[in-house]
């Protein structure tokens, strides 16, 4: 089954309706929260009054953070790096608010529009402080007065600080013809799955057992946190996560509001439920990709990079956020190198605390940022020694040879040709008829662009690195029944992926037995011991892994009793379609789960009956920690992909149209292209997004003024083109052969995009350092190039 | 508190709501169909569509007392697991769905824009009659197929491709 067009077996039940998603949860009993969010991005708090909002009708309990110290430990990002500040937090904000937003306190009503209204009631005492929203800043780089301080037992605002270097990038300088000094400004975003954060929680006190429900990526990482914070054992923690409607990362976090549920579930009689609003999702949950990154190049005229120094400024928010929001900007740093073997490779990373919510995961997680900056460094070098910029990326492309290949932050590609991959998508594409009809179109006056990118990316890495717990492998529980039917549970957590399906595939393939006879759950720490959830382009690595390393295991034991059975031994016996066989013997799958159970005196002596195992799989080779130099290996293995966008811009409006956009994707072995297609597909989308449609804004007070979808917008049926994909398949060292599937075009395609968007207006003189290429932006760069844009010039010259 | 008389799916059904309550939380809190799924609650994503007197509407806009002495269709009277509709067997065959949050507002629009097509559905009138509806997982291609798909089969009519890419226009 692997490799084949299946479509999914979990369709059915989103098509009819009968998802169970967090908020379609109804527990006898159900009780609602609303959570009371600080309306100024930073204040102290002296005081909250919350008897007005008790005594209204239908409200069960409203609590502030007073009221629940001595009921939960607080929260922190345990992270034990050097160069980060310890910090701890609560699920509710104490002494001071830090951005808009910010969890204040929660009421429990009979329903949301009770618990809504209550909100209403409470008042705050409130003495508001000045406020920080931009980096340079927060810094005091600005030159103006010293910045107010988020936390003023640091002294500055500086969360991180931390750097490294591989070479001598003075030495690149000497040797260099140029060298190129830009600031890169990424802005930002909001993953914004469709569904938004929540929870759902129930304390069974006669049991001491608390239920959780929560739409969360690591439903047994969460667990330990939630042990944590409202101190009950582990064992009488569950969590479960229910269907999920996205998650793109910004589900991946422990967020508080989901400890506060926890928390509040253990103080309240009846279960308890919260779901985000949009607005809500929008503008108090985690935000993504803002950072800015002074680069230095020094280059050759022949376009080769001799080396690569940059400092990456993150714009953390609040980094009140477990696990820690600086995770993404430390992969942007590691990854930066991208698919070009640059030998003098230095950063600085400092990550910068201002008033806005904190810094978190989206799809990427750090590197779309790395991959934009590499990758306009490509054209800004192709652009100052003319080299077409494909011939750049040439002379700067990995050498083919030898594999694996250390890049200069240590990590490990065991990869195929980058050159090849790119010169399969230039034959596809046609550069040079793409050029030819780029010149014609110049010669009408008009601006068409095209914009490559390469990519590398990070796949199943080690989330000790980023949490200072927790590991890189996955655990599944593969069941078969007495009947022959087989039941596995896995540790990853499927937000819309299709898991169900593509580990039904792996299991069938192993089994030889139909999809159908396979049921595949996911999400419930009551019936796995552990598993590290789904992020980082790692549920078909290692997900796939443990689902075929388990099915291997029991199918070996089925063997061994069909051998028994057919009185011949073990190497003897094939297992096709269901029935084992050994010359005119058989016997079929499901007699021998029967025998496994229930007819037991069949079994080899010896052996224990049952057919069940828990399966582990570490794919291994990602690093848990840096060497002694700094270098670190982000991933067990990495996902390839050379992508190609062409556009055409009306200079007067600032629009961008996609004229089209083409990928060649590796991912290793494939397991359904069907789902491949809709991962790269939808990947697009969030990056076509991410560039021209999509800015979460704040105004100077940290006011956000992107609160509702009528104001972020996301991109809409008539927005996104269809993208030309083709796959190769180069498998990876690990089990089953896989890559991650799910990441590439959301980090290569910015990088492409804004490559031909610079291409389009190189002959107004624009040039593009900025993530942010919305219409708006677009009229300000030609703008700011000294054209006047007209919107009506060639409306009259048609 | 008020009593409404509602047709929901063809059964008959009077339920006690407060003024206040939009459709969408009286459907799904209610009358357990919970199929019916908020997402913006603005009227912006298109995920509550629900059919009042056969006609798309967003259920998170509209009070429940509106649809006093009205018929309601959700998604659980579209299609059975075992029966699925046209549109429905057309998702999972594009794989017009990935995490299925959208989906049902996504089914409920659909089978509008099919109904009316009489025949000429492009894949261009696709994405400007389904422009309602957001999706974040899927960028649309295969939901455009899907409903093209389904519009065939309901006319029998071959509708046109949409192998090329799409000359979409970037609002914003």
């Amino acid at each position: 089954m692997i490799g084949e067009r299946v479509t999914r077996k979990e369709d059915v039940r989103f098509l009819t309706g009968a998802g169970r998603y967090l908020a379609d949860l109804r527990p006898a009993g159900l009780k609602h929260a609303a959570i009371l969010r600080s309306p100024v991005a930073h204040a102290r708090v002296n005081g909250i009054d919350t008897t007005a909002a008790k005594a209204l009708p239908g409200v069960v309990a409203v609590f502030t953070a007073a009221d629940l110290k001595e009921h939960s430990r607080p929260l922190s990002h345990r992270l034990a790096v050097p160069g980060i500040r310890p910090l701890e937090w609560y699920c509710l904000a104490d002494e001071k608010v830090r951005y808009v937003g910010e969890p204040l306190a929660v009421v429990v009503a009979e329903s949301r529009y009770v618990a809504e209204d209550a909100l209403e009631l409470i008042e705050l005492d409130l003495d508001e402080l000045d406020v920080v929203t931009d980096v340079r800043a927060s810094l005091g780089d600005d030159g103006e007065e010293s910045a107010p301080l988020l936390f003023e037992e640091w002294g500055d605002n500086v969360f991180y600080a931390g750097g490294f270097a591989n070479g001598d990038f003075d030495a690149a300088v000497a040797r260099a013809d140029g060298v190129l000094r830009e600031t890169i400004a990424h802005h930002r975003i909001v993953g914004l799955p469709l569904e938004g954060h929540g929870a759902c929680g129930h304390f069974d006190r006669t049991r001491g057992e608390l239920l959780l429900y929560s739409s969360n990526q690591q439903p047994h990482n969460l667990r330990t946190v939630v042990a944590d914070v409202t101190a009950l054992p582990l064992e009488k923690v569950r969590v479960i996560a229910p269907d999920m409607g996205g998650g793109f990362g910004n589900k991946q976090h422990f967020h508080r509001e989901e400890l506060l549920i926890a928390v509040v579930a253990t103080l309240v009689p009846d279960p308890v439920t919260w779901s985000a609003d949009r607005s809500e999702s929008l503008t108090g949950s985690v935000q993504s990709r803002q950072q800015e990154h002074d680069v230095e190049v020094a280059y050759r005229s022949d376009g080769r990079v001799l080396g690569v120094r940059t400092h990456v400024i993150a714009d953390l928010g609040s980094p009140t956020l477990y696990f820690s929001s600086i995770g993404p900007a430390l992969i942007t740093t590691s990854m930066l190198p991208g698919t070009y073997d640059i030998e003098a490779f230095e950063y600085r990373l400092t990550g910068v605390a201002t008033n806005k919510p904190p810094m978190g995961a989206y799809r990427g997680f750090g590197q779309p940022q790395a991959n934009f900056t590499i990758e306009r460094v490509m054209d800004l070098v192709a652009d100052a020694t003319g080299v077409d910029p494909a011939d750049v990326r040439r002379r700067n492309m990995v050498p083919d040879a030898p594999r694996p290949y250390f890049s200069a932050t240590g990590n490990r590609y065991d990869t195929p040709s980058f050159h090849e991959q790119m010169e399969v998508l230039l034959d596809e594409l046609d550069y040079p008829a793409v050029r030819r009809d780029q010149e014609e179109a110049r010669r009408e006056g008009r601006l068409v662009g095209v914009g490559l990118a390469n990519l590398v990316e990070c796949s199943t890495a080690n989330l000790f690195g980023f949490c200072s717990q927790f590991g890189g492998y996955e655990m599944a529980s593969v069941v078969v029944q007495p009947n022959g039917h087989v039941s596995i549970n896995c540790g990853t957590k499927s937000q819309g992926q299709g898991h169900q399906t593509i580990y039904a595939q792996i299991a069938a393939d192993v089994l030889t037995i139909p999809m159908s006879a396979i049921d595949v759950s996911d999400g419930d720490t009551a019936l796995l011991p552990h598993g590290m959830g789904t992020w980082g382009s790692r549920s078909a690595t290692a997900g796939g892994g443990v689902v075929l390393k388990g099915t291997r295991q029991i199918r070996d034991k089925m063997t061994a009793i069909a051998a028994h059975m057919l009185r011949v031994d073990g190497e003897e016996v094939e297992l096709s379609e269901g029935t084992f066989s050994a010359g005119a013997g058989r016997v079929t799958f499901a007699e021998v789960a029967h025998a496994a159970y229930l007819q037991t005196f069949l079994l080899p002596p010896g052996m224990d009956p049952g057919l069940a195992t828990i399966a582990s799989l570490d794919p291994g080779l990602a690093d848990p920690f840096p060497d002694a130099t700094g270098r670190m290996n982000a991933g067990s293995t990495f996902s390839t992909a050379a992508a190609a966008a062409v556009v055409e811009i009306d200079a007067g409006t600032g629009q961008v149209v996609i004229r089209s956009f083409r990928i060649v994707h590796d991912c290793g072995t494939v397991i359904n292209p069907l789902l491949l297609d809709g991962q790269i597909q939808g990947g697009f989308a969030q990056a076509l997004g991410a560039v021209l449609l999509e800015e979460v804004v704040h105004d100077a007070q940290g006011q956000p003024l992107t609160s509702t979808l009528l104001d972020y917008l996301i991109p809409s049926f008539s927005d996104v083109p269809r993208v030309h994909t083709h796959h190769r398949e180069h498998p990876s060292e690990l089990l089953g052969g896989f890559r991650g599937a799910g990441e590439a075009t959301t980090i290569c395609g910015p990088s492409a995009i804004a490559n031909a968007v610079h291409d389009a207006l190189g002959p107004l003189g624009v040039r593009v350092l900025q993530t942010n290429l919305s219409s708006r932006s677009i009229r300000e760069m030609i703008r700011s190039a000294g054209v006047k844009p007209d919107p009506f010039a060639r409306a009259l010259a048609s | 508190m008020r009593e409404i008389a509602l047709l929901v799916n063809g059964e008959p059904v009077s339920v006690e709501v407060d003024p206040r309550e939009h459709l969408a939380d009286v459907l799904r809190d209610r009358l357990g169909l919970t199929g019916t799924h908020k997402a913006c609650e603005q009227g912006a994503c298109g995920a509550c569509t629900v059919h009042l007197d056969g006609t798309p509407v967003l259920s998170c806009l509209l009070f429940a007392v509106q649809a006093d002495n009205r018929s309601v269709t959700t998604v659980e009277g579209v299609g059975t697991t075992e029966d699925l509709a046209p549109i429905q067997r057309a998702l999972s065959e594009r794989h017009g769905l990935q995490c299925g949050f959208c989906t049902p507002g996504m089914i409920m629009q659909a089978l509008d824009v099919v109904g009316r097509a009489n025949g000429g559905l492009t894949p261009e009138r696709v994405r400007h009659e389904m422009s309602g509806n957001l999706c974040r997982c899927t960028g649309y291609v295969s939901i455009v197929d899907a409903v093209l798909d389904a519009a065939a089969e309901s006319s029998s009519v071959a509708a046109v491709p949409d192998n090329e890419p799409t000359q979409a226009e970037v609002s914003g």
